[in-house]
């Protein structure tokens, strides 16, 4: 039972003219819909849910449609509880407003669209349900108790008479909700936990889905612009006498935001590299014509620095003091005690770019002195303050409309190609369409921050693990939060600790954020303490999770940590277990007894969902190993959607297996190397190795797909070479190089 | 500026452009075409693939100038009611996650089909290798393109 919805929140009834033009007469609470002949009145039942009088269901979708599925899943969740008919309704995207909670729009990402609105759009649904039942009882003058609600309409048992949703939505809306409104149970869906079709495929497959790209308004015209290719790098000096004398150029301006505004931005949502725009009659134009711009840059901090610079600076942190994120026991005396073996080891998990397919774009149009911005975005809530800020304008002032994106990745949540275009069409007065090339999205990206992790573990005479400690080095505390240190292995005494030196590039999400580079050092770590004491990988892990980390005194915790932390805690053992389990028990593991070919576990929590992957590699071919199959064995409660779950996983195993290959990028002073598909490779068809994916069976609340398969997987390959051929790699891309020193099997 | 009167999905399309504007920009900026995508500009990673006298081309590096009175396909006009087999095939598959790259993916695999019927696992990866798919549904292009292969089979052999 859910309480539900302040009244205030329903009934909004607008008039749908031939059924197309929409006027939106809001009237008070109770109000009457306003019919004619020729008018569909449109209901509108709370923030999620329309109905018109013809019976047509508008689904309100709150989430950003980047590829994962949600824009799909969420209204089948709805559909469901209202028990509509799926092939009839339709979806539609809504725009930034601030009605919508932080749960229920805010950010799509952290995997967390479909958790985070579970609740909300369920009851959405279920209460209008409920409305619409009372009134076919009320017409009927029966109880509730004889009808059934199914596919858009209401039956009565008895009798048979049907009302269908549209017939009943005006004398619904004038009721009262209900104060407990039932939600359905595991075995009651009609479309959750099956593979409903995405909605988009129509259009994608047509040609016709629009996606931030592809906007067009009428007198728009199109930009370009040459941003510094250093991190915090400004403008000197530059020359445009050349780019204006190509036809079709209209204006050429800097974009450098002062400092005292760029210190009021968020610094990774609102940063902005300074920039020469270019404005031409067409995306070509502008392209084209930059290559003629010379520009002098003053790169600042950043211009001498490189990965062996950051190296050294990361490397020289490694015994310094610094902030300390737990400290379970007492580390100090194991450490010392003579008799022990201490077992150190370092990983790096590297700077990641994204590449995501759709070059990042924004259009903007400021007129009067209101700004209109179209674009594919994870977070308009943030965009708008960032907007806001960067330009001087009030926040009410910034209209945000978010239209598809073809995949964001984390690399969306930023707000500065929205910034961009709306800067400039401030200046030109013009409706403006920004287009970044392939090459500015690579050396322009807010990439994967790099990490560089010392693992350190006393080993007793009796080859018992008697502590850890980790130093994690940080180019940035983002994306490599300290919670993410904590570690549900139950070693005695756990000590994490944590430095940062200034970031050589700009930062921001990438697909797992810290979880990705967390799992390396943590999964590789735990399975060479297995070698060490010479467990199975497996077991161990196990064993380290059959009791409960000691997470302090309850007495001493905040309310908050007892409510969520501590179930949380114990809901991420308690899946972490079942799937270790279901792999021995299902015979998923075992691993290879000959040389050259061998097998790798790694296991991650992302949320609360759980995923572990065991790797088989062989050790050839022309990068000296190649991964056969990835085996993934997932814990997030209930599935909505298998296809779009099985999906995700795979494609998060793609975008970490790309990682793995070539991931990385190399700097020269402090400008990417990299910058397009010839030298950022990403996985193809032809290097795929074959996939199997299998959710654990759950009726628990849905936690999460996006991200939580990419943080497993190179772990797990790292794993699976050591087993191959005895040889430890300890970081990303794993290169040919690196595999040359192979010893025999140990 | 130039003029080119170019043959679209069978119809005739007047443009004036510069000559080194390449096929992609005349088709999303002049002629709102906006189905053939960009994605990296240099013939790398297959999001605009056209048809240009039925070969899988990549139109971000054609120059317009270069065209002539060869005919153009794009997804728009690959059928009349988006159901060529390949299409079908894609969405009985239900293949795309963003969908970006797909009508790439979808001109390189109506075209492949076109010249293998029946392709082999390694042929598809050969004819396919040149369109990324950052979202990763290339295990489902693969099934869809057999999928394809066996309607159009189907089709002949009825």
């Amino acid at each position: 039972m859910m309480s539900i919805m302040n009244r205030r929140d329903f009934l909004k009834v607008g008039s749908k003219i031939g059924g197309g033009l929409m006027v939106s007469i809001y009237l008070p609470a109770y109000g009457k819909s306003i019919t004619s002949d020729q008018t569909v009145a449109d209901i509108e039942f709370n923030k999620f849910i329309s109905i018109d009088t013809n019976g047509e269901i508008t689904i309100m979708l709150t989430k950003h449609e980047m590829g994962q599925g949600t824009g799909t899943a969420i209204p089948t969740i709805i559909a469901d509880e209202l028990e509509a008919d799926w092939s009839k309704i339709k979806i539609k995207q809504a725009t930034y407003d601030p009605k919508y909670t932080w749960l229920e729009m805010g950010t799509t990402g952290g995997s967390g669209s479909i958790a985070r609105t579970w609740d909300a759009v369920r009851t959405a649904g279920a209460a209008t349900k409920a409305l619409l039942k009372q009134a076919a009882a009320n017409a009927w003058g029966v109880d509730p108790i004889v009808l059934e609600v199914k596919k858009s309409y209401v039956t009565n048992r008895v009798t048979n008479q049907t009302f269908r949703f549209g017939e009943l939505a005006e004398e619904a809306a004038k009721l009262t909700i209900p104060k407990d409104i039932d939600l359905k149970k595991p075995g009651e869906y009609v479309y959750v936990g099956k593979s409903v079709k995405n909605r988009i495929t129509k259009d994608v497959v047509s040609g016709n889905m629009k996606y931030g790209i592809d906007m067009d308004i009428s007198g728009m015209v199109y930009a370009s612009i040459e941003r510094c290719p250093i991190y915090k790098g400004r403008i000197k000096n530059y020359d445009d006498s050349e780019v204006k004398k190509v036809k079709g150029v209209l204006d050429v301006f800097p974009i450098a935001i002062p400092q005292k505004i760029k210190d009021r931005l968020h610094p990774i949502m609102g940063y902005v590299y300074d920039g020469i725009a270019i404005v031409a009659s067409s995306t070509w134009v502008a392209f084209k014509a930059r290559k003629l711009l010379r520009v002098e840059w003053d790169g600042g901090e950043n211009a001498n620095r490189d990965i062996a610079s950051l190296n050294d600076d990361m490397g020289a942190l490694k015994d310094s003091p610094s902030l300390m994120s737990m400290d379970l026991g007492d580390v100090g005396p194991c450490f010392q005690n003579p008799e022990n073996t201490i077992l150190e080891m370092e990983y790096n998990t590297p700077y990641q770019t994204h590449a995501v397919m759709e070059p990042l774009n924004a259009t903007a149009h400021f007129q009067d002195d209101i700004c209109e911005i179209w674009v594919g975005i994870q977070d308009p809530e943030k965009t708008i303050d960032n907007v806001s800020k960067a330009l001087e304008i009030p926040k009410e002032k910034i209209n945000i409309h978010v239209l598809k994106s073809g995949g964001s990745f984390g690399r969306r949540y930023a707000a500065d190609t929205s910034i961009e275009a709306a800067f400039i069409s401030k200046k030109i007065r013009k409706p403006v369409k920004l287009t970044w090339t392939r090459e500015d999205e690579i050396k322009n990206d807010h990439c994967q921050p790099y990490l560089k992790n010392y693992m350190t573990a006393a080993i007793t005479p009796k080859k018992s693990v008697e502590a850890i400690e980790n130093q994690a080095i940080c180019t940035i505390d983002y994306a490599v939060w300290s919670t993410k240190w904590d570690h549900y292995y139950a070693f005695p005494n756990i000590r994490c600790h944590r430095s940062t030196v200034p970031a050589l590039l700009q930062y921001g999400a990438w697909r797992s954020v810290g979880e990705h580079s967390a799992a390396l050092s943590k999964e590789c770590f735990v399975d060479e303490l297995a070698h060490n004491l010479g467990k199975d990988p497996l077991d161990y892990r196990l064993e380290l999770l059959s009791h409960e980390v000691d997470w302090g005194d309850p007495k001493e915790m905040s309310q908050v940590a007892i409510e969520r932390m501590l179930p949380r805690k114990k809901l991420l053992r308690q899946r972490q277990i079942e799937v270790l389990s279901y792999i021995k028990a299902n015979g998923l593991w075992s691993k290879e007894e000959f040389y050259g070919r061998g097998k790798g576990l790694a296991m991650m929590c992302f949320g609360d969902t759980v995923c572990a992957e065991i790797a088989e590699v062989t050790m050839e071919g022309e990068f000296g190993y190649r991964v056969d199959k990835i085996t993934a064995v997932v814990h997030c409660g209930m599935v909505i959607n298998p296809h779009f779950g099985k999906g995700q996983i795979e494609g998060s195993i793609i975008w970490a297996l790309s990682a793995v290959k070539y991931g990385g990028v190399e700097i020269e002073n402090g400008a990417i190397q990299r910058s397009n598909f010839h030298d950022n490779k990403v996985l193809r068809i032809d290097e795929l190795p074959k996939i199997e994916v299998i959710f654990m069976e759950s009726d628990e609340r849905p936690s999460g797909l996006g991200e939580p398969g990419t943080p497993p997987l190179a772990p797990a390959v790292l794993n699976a070479i050591f087993n191959a051929c005895g040889k430890r790699i300890r970081k990303i891309p794993v290169t040919k190089e690196d595999l040359v020193e192979s010893t025999s099997k140990i | 500026m130039a003029h080119y009167s170019l043959k679209i999905n069978n119809k005739i399309y007047p443009v004036n452009t510069e000559p080194d504007t390449p096929l992609l920009w005349v088709l999303r900026d002049d002629l709102k075409l906006y189905g053939t995508k960009y994605g990296c500009g240099i013939a790398q990673c297959g999001a605009c693939t056209v048809h240009v006298e039925g070969m899988p081309m990549r139109s971000c590096s054609i120059p317009i100038d270069s065209i002539g009175d060869k005919t153009i396909t794009t997804i728009e006009g690959l059928s009349k009611q988006s159901d060529h087999p390949v299409q079908i095939a894609w969405e009985e598959a239900d293949v795309p996650q963003c969908g970006y790259c797909q009508s790439g993916q979808i001109m390189s695999a109506a075209a492949l089909l076109e010249r293998i019927p029946n392709p082999t696992d390694k042929q598809i990866e050969r004819a396919m290798k040149g369109n990324i798919c950052r979202c990763g549904t290339y295990s489902r292009i693969q099934n869809a393109i057999k999928s394809a292969a066996k309607k159009i089979y189907d089709e002949h052999n009825e």
